[in-house]
């Protein structure tokens, strides 16, 4: 988006949530261990400029890394597979949390 | 962790997923007399479920005591508005008074969590089992056909006639088994959705609703979802009220705004922001839908399996219309009549499920998605003239043509159609563009 909506006059003050606010509301538990990964390393070191994992990743899991692989903040994971769809190097290993683990909704 | 029992080739059918799709299929199985195992991987069904919120009814309702169902209000009115990023707002609103009577369209606000376990339980009333928490990883072949899946459970096998896949958008076990491919990322949309409480009186208040009547509104154009194919959505439960954005992981992907940020940017448009301003954020929730259309629609049948809801791609955008949930249930319900006959004549090969393919393609489902099928690659091409130049156009004009000053109206109604017609490049583009969209209400 190139501008920004104005404020308009006599429109209320909506609270901004961040990425955490958000975040705070979901409800999940720990498998323990990362479902997400790079399927190779050396891709997205050598061909991955943009991140679009990064940009694309609606729970701040992806995270760009000066120059390399991004780190990945699987706990934050909401299962939405948009990683997976979104690098276009097809390089984003992923498999469901084990038994169930990972986000559980409480109202979907 | 407990070890699985064994339960192999106890059962006639096995579904991944106990969403709306695996559930019907369970219960239409079930209903037929076969002995149905529906693998969970939440907690409960549902709770890894995610959509925007309203639950299209028709088959559902002919298959269970819809009443007792958990629902949250009927959709009494739907409102279209196109926004603009500078804060126009121009919009459409639809009540017609049947809407108001039984069994107000089939069209319900619904929470998935609560409405996604009740049904489930329909399907285990009618005979199938359950199991939650576990997750299939992979399905068995032998010679090419499919005999059963691997789940994350210890000794995590298990065996049966036929497979229904109901395992949703992000579709790894279909894919991992070479049953389909994985979609084009421009053929996928990414949906970011918060849920806010507020009290009943103030939702009914705010959106002038009684009793059970509520508000589904749908938005378009920049000030909706950014610099995107997309849009966005406000759905009014009881107690909630449920607030998202939905555009292409392409865009997604390509824009260095995260989906959460354009969700907070919508909130902030003067047409959204009094809408939803106060309350509490209860969720928040991502999803992924496929919106390729026929195209990107893989083979439904094979050889001992089945592909049927979000994993089998169908979910319709239209512009106007916004389905999925009834396509879901469709799907389900032709693919468990299906294996049933099959079953029944002792076959489980894809000749023998393919009536299932035939019986959706003949359904309004497939016809649905054959005819609007270019809507999602003529918006993408059209994206400048339909998020950006259209809605301030449309903006514009409405202020032109309702000024108040000193000049007589037909000067305001001349400038009202030149700022359209700036848009759509003349009368000749104006009517190209009219051409090019004119399915869309037809």
């Amino acid at each position: 988006m190139s501008i920004k909506t104005p404020s308009v006059p006599d429109t209320p003050e909506v609270e901004r949530e961040t990425i955490e606010d958000r975040l705070y509301t979901v409800k999940y538990s720990d498998s323990g261990e990362s479902h997400l990964d790079v399927k190779v390393e050396g891709i997205c070191e050598e061909k991955c400029t943009n991140y679009e994992c990064v940009n694309a990743c609606p729970a701040d899991v992806w995270r760009a890394e000066e120059g390399g692989v991004p780190t990945i903040a699987y706990e934050n994971c909401l299962e939405c597979g948009t990683c997976r769809f979104a690098c276009p190097h097809g390089n984003v290993e992923w498999e469901y949390p084990e038994n169930g683990n990972g986000v559980s909704y409480k109202f979907g | 962790m407990s070890e699985t029992p064994n339960y192999d080739n106890m059962y006639d059918a096995i579904v991944v997923g106990a969403g709306l799709a695996g559930s019907t299929a369970a219960l239409t199985m079930a209903r037929d007399g076969l002995d149905v195992i529906m693998i969970e991987r939440g907690p409960s069904p549902g709770t890894k479920n995610v959509f925007g919120g309203v639950l299209y009814t028709p088959r559902i309702r002919e298959l269970t005591d819809f009443e007792d169902a958990p629902k949250e209000r009927y959709v009494a009115k739907k409102t279209y508005s196109m926004l603009s990023e500078e804060g126009d707002e121009t919009s459409m609103s639809i009540a017609p008074s049947t809407w108001r009577e039984e069994p107000h369209n089939d069209s319900w606000m619904v929470l998935r969590r609560d409405f996604d376990e009740w049904f489930a339980e329909q399907a285990v009333d009618a005979g199938a089992t359950l199991i939650t928490e576990t997750t299939v990883t992979d399905l068995i072949e032998d010679n090419g056909e499919i005999v059963g899946v691997e789940t994350d459970r210890p000794d995590g096998e298990l065996r049966a006639p036929v497979v229904v896949l109901a395992e949703g958008a992000n579709s790894l076990v279909s894919e991992a088994a070479d049953l389909k491919d994985r979609d084009d990322r421009d053929n996928v949309a990414v949906s970011v959705k918060e849920v806010r409480k507020y009290d009943r009186e103030k939702i009914e208040d705010r959106f002038h609703l009684d009793g059970d009547a509520g508000l589904a509104a749908h938005y378009f154009g920049d000030g909706a979802c950014g610099d995107a194919v997309g849009g966005g959505f406000l759905y009014t439960n009881k107690r909630t009220v449920s607030i998202g954005v939905v555009y292409s992981i392409e865009d997604a992907a390509r824009t260095d705004q995260t989906p959460d940020e354009v969700l907070e940017e919508f909130k902030q448009h003067p047409a959204v922001a009094p809408l939803v301003r106060g309350g509490r954020m209860v969720e928040y929730s991502a999803h992924a839908i496929p919106e390729g259309g026929p195209d990107s629609m893989p083979e439904l049948v094979h050889d001992g399996a089945v592909i049927v809801g979000d994993a089998a791609g169908l979910v319709l955008n239209s512009g106007i219309h916004l389905e999925g949930t009834n396509m879901a249930v469709e799907s389900g319900y032709h693919a468990g009549r299906a294996v049933a006959d099959a079953l029944a004549q002792g076959r489980t090969d894809a000749a023998a499920l393919a009536s299932y393919e035939t019986d959706l393609r003949d359904s309004y489902v497939v016809e649905n998605l054959d005819h609007y099928g270019w809507f999602m690659d003529t918006a993408a091409e059209e994206k400048e003239f339909l998020f950006d130049d259209l809605p301030r156009a449309l903006g514009e004009a409405g202020d032109a043509y309702f000024k108040m000053d000193n000049t007589p109206k037909d000067e305001h109604v001349s400038e009202a159609k030149s700022r359209i017609l700036d848009a759509t490049g003349g009368w000749l583009g104006a009517a190209k563009k009219a051409w090019k969209f004119r399915k869309m209400l037809s």
